[in-house]
């Protein structure tokens, strides 16, 4: 969305680049001069770097919360759930809407069976490792071609559950901020022990967020004969998709909706909104204070080289080349802010946190994704805060008479 | 304070610098205000009036589970126990699901007793009270909700709950004025509806909303009902309403260390903005200090009138910024009430306040310091050659 805040600026900037192509003012001379004060031009770039930095951060946590759902769903693969339940925690059907959808005929199979799997979906408070309470977590019940549809799910330690046995997996980035569910312990949940048997990694998945437990022992315990949560299946081709969804829709024993997996999981990833709109609050607000301070710097940069710009005027250089020269001396300085300030925003990358979905009311646990993006998406910003604070510091260095300027 | 007028004039001697790092530093300064007092607005949700001498009784194993209504024949027999009302989320979406409001199935005649500080409820009209009693299709809404969807008594309101796939349509009999706004930001109605429609729901309750009569006896309570469920095929998890709150507030993410670090950062950049503004203003007057010391001005002086000023430039920033915080939070309480409910309830607090004028001493103390410092020592005839 920052490139259209170039729009307006295009003819300028384009003028800009022209400028510096043809005009005779070297831009070594700007680079030089921005180190005459340097004390002035750190304090610029710090200030922007921080600027930057936030917008990077803030804006990755929204990036690692949609990217821990877009990373989730299969182009192939649908999921299937009562009409008008957004997720799978608020949906139910029974056992025989579940065998009437795995026998269409556009179900993959692979060698043990049709690749469909009929889930139940439960939540349970999990304590936090850092003592200060318990999470709502997602347990997931599910089948082992459950297992087999979510391809990006392997397991580090132990062994898969074996049903009947009250056993659980837990993904691997769930330790880092839990406890109580670590390999080979066991936690209650209604009414029974269950044993830890296995470590998973989701790869940056929303199962990175879930237990996952054998589905009939999950009914068992929590009472649930005949009605499972959701279903999701593996087609032949993702192009089998709208027309198994069609089928689904027409098909009136069933009362039930289908959606193709990446638009389930694309819903979802709303959850990262209420970040992503306060990272743009704060960084708009933020931008501001630092175009202050830029201006700040190359008016005093203007104001300490008068003599200069006289000679230059005296030599035959233009207004508007003057004009160009300050504008190019403000961008490389703000953009040096920039270039700095994203590159410490990547040291934020990879940092686990969590946050919760509105639909689910469980705990999602996502990564900053401090992309090349939204790195570089930090650095235009700094190019615009440099045109912004530069204009009319610029504009009053080319309007300075010569004879006053050459008086110094 | 004879050296008052010096000191405005030496801040104004560039107008524009100082114009321009005063608004820098009132933005950044409204930024922290704004960010801190949502923190406290957030921790203050967790200690709203009355609910001291409440605790929730829920399913342990999540918050979502359904718990038996026949827990309530034990909690009945407690006598610590003044009231106890049933509750169960209803998630009904009115129109379109981004319409988001608090809504709640609730025992009606109990549910006004135990809430009946947020309620208000000796301001409500006897009749209003009767009708939502008698209509098994009443229901009570809060001013601030009534305002925003523009409803009146007697309106019917259709809302379509996804996570019961069910329709209730409900007469507003009550629309109340809480004691704050953030209390009447919410919609409940009778349980019955849900429990009758919904087979699964039929003597479930979503929690127990529990009024002892004497605060302390809670942490004895929640643990006698804990334990007497221990065991049973649902056990029960009894927590204080505010720790209730608490978690609700937790599971948004780990806020608190990213408003703080964002504060800190901010910090730091407008620490180097001002130190530069005060280190451009003092080299400028170089020749200017000279002379005062050769006028018999020490440099202890010197010192402490450009710390003045560097501590009076902070000043002016943070109080332009503190007042914009003012002017915002009234807007977003307002605006942003509607929205989010919580956010009614924004205000700066007193303690944001403080920090931020102790924040800006700082700065102001700090940016100013190694410069002033720097010229008061100068030898005078150094900055004299100058002239």
């Amino acid at each position: 969305m920052i490139w259209y805040l170039f729009l307006p600026l295009a003819p300028y900037l384009l003028w800009l680049l022209w400028a510096a192509a043809v005009h005779p003012i070297p831009l070594s001379y700007n680079w030089r001069s921005i180190w005459q004060r340097w004390a002035g031009t750190l304090s610029t770039v710090g200030a922007i770097a921080i600027v930057v930095m936030v917008f990077v951060v803030v804006l990755s946590m929204a990036q690692g919360v949609s990217k821990a759902y877009v990373r989730s769903g299969r182009d192939d693969q649908v999921v299937l759930l009562r009409q008008n339940a957004r997720v799978e925690m608020m949906s139910s059907l029974d056992l025989g809407q579940a065998r009437l959808v795995a026998t269409h005929p556009r179900i993959a199979w692979d060698d043990v069976g049709p690749l469909a799997t009929a889930d139940i979906i439960v939540s349970k408070q999990v304590a936090l490792s850092d003592g200060s309470g318990s999470l709502s977590v997602t347990v997931r019940g599910t089948t082992p071609a459950g297992i087999r549809l979510r391809s990006q799910v392997r397991i580090l330690r132990g062994r898969w559950f074996l049903p009947g046995m009250s056993e659980a997996v837990v993904p691997e980035k769930m330790l880092n901020r839990y406890t109580g569910v670590e390999l080979g312990r066991s936690f209650p949940m209604a009414g029974r022990t269950w044993q830890v048997v296995g470590v998973f990694d989701g790869d940056g998945s929303v199962f990175d967020s879930e237990i996952w437990t054998d589905v009939a022992d999950l009914r068992q315990a929590f009472h649930r004969y005949g009605t499972d949560s959701s279903m999701t299946v593996r087609l032949r081709d993702a192009g089998d998709v709208p027309g198994f969804i069609r089928d689904m829709a027409q098909d009136v024993r069933l009362k039930l909706e289908a959606k193709a997996e990446p638009d389930y999981f694309l819903e979802l990833g709303d959850a990262g909104r209420p970040v992503q709109i306060l990272g743009q609050i704060i960084t708009l607000i933020l931008t501001v204070g630092a175009v202050f301070a830029a201006m700040n710097t190359m008016y005093a940069t203007v104001a300490g080289r008068t003599a200069e710009i006289g000679t230059l005027r005296a030599l035959g250089f233009r207004r508007r080349e003057i004009l160009a020269s300050f504008q190019w001396e403000a961008i490389l300085l703000t953009a040096l802010g920039g270039l700095l300030g994203a590159g410490l925003s990547r040291l934020f990358n990879g940092i686990h946190s969590g946050t919760v979905n509105m639909n689910t009311w469980s705990d999602v646990s996502y990564a900053f994704a401090v992309t090349p993006e939204l790195m570089l998406q930090g650095v235009a910003f700094s190019i615009l805060m440099g045109v912004a604070g530069g204009f009319l510091p610029a504009w009053r260095a080319s309007r300075i008479p010569v004879t006053e300027a050459m008086r110094g | 304070m004879k050296f008052l007028t010096l000191i405005l004039r030496s801040l104004f001697r560039s107008r524009r610098r100082t114009v321009l790092t005063v608004a820098s530093l009132a933005v950044s300064v409204f930024l922290i205000a704004m960010l801190q007092s949502l923190l406290g607005t957030m921790d203050a949700l967790t200690t709203s009036a009355g609910s001291g001498t409440r605790f929730v009784v829920q399913d342990k194993a999540s918050f979502t589970n359904v718990i038996p209504l026949a827990y309530a024949n034990f909690l009945r027999q407690q006598p610590e126990i003044e009231q106890y009302t049933a509750f169960q989320w209803f998630g009904g979406e009115y129109q379109d699901p981004k319409n988001f409001f608090a809504n709640f199935a609730v025992d009606p005649e109990t549910y006004l007793n135990v809430y009946r500080e947020e309620a208000n409820l000796p301001s409500i009209p006897v009749e209003q009270v009767r009708d939502f009693l008698r209509d098994g299709n009443g229901c009570i809404v809060g001013q601030t909700l009534a305002d925003r969807f523009g409803w009146k008594l007697g309106d019917v309101v259709p809302l379509r709950s996804p996570i019961f796939n069910l329709t209730v349509r409900l007469n507003i009999r009550i629309i109340f004025k809480g004691k704050r706004n953030s209390d009447e930001t919410f919609l409940a109605f009778n349980i019955k509806q849900l429990q009758e429609a919904v087979p699964w729901m039929k003597g479930r309750v979503g929690a127990f909303t529990v009024r002892a009569r004497n605060p302390a006896d809670i942490p004895k309570l929640c643990e006698r009902i804990d334990r007497h469920f221990a065991n049973s095929a649902q056990e029960t998890l009894s927590i204080t309403e505010n720790a209730f709150n608490l978690n609700m507030m937790k599971m948004l993410g780990d806020y608190s260390t990213m408003f703080h670090s964002i504060s800190a950062a901010v910090l730091v950049a407008i620490l180097i903005v001002t130190a530069n503004t005060m280190a451009m203003a003092i080299r400028e007057r170089t020749t200017q200090i000279s002379t005062m010391r050769a006028l018999g001005f020490t440099s202890g002086r010197i010192l402490s009138l450009l710390m003045a000023e560097g501590l009076l430039l902070s000043l002016l920033g943070s109080g332009l910024g503190i007042l914009m915080a003012l002017g915002a939070a009234d807007v977003a309480a307002k605006q942003g009430g509607a929205l989010l409910p919580w956010l009614a309830d924004f205000i700066i607090t007193p303690e944001t306040l403080l920090l931020c004028v102790l924040l800006t001493l700082g700065l102001g103390l700090l940016s100013t310091f190694i410069p002033a410092y720097r010229a008061s020592r100068r030898p005078i005839i150094d900055g004299l050659r100058a002239l």
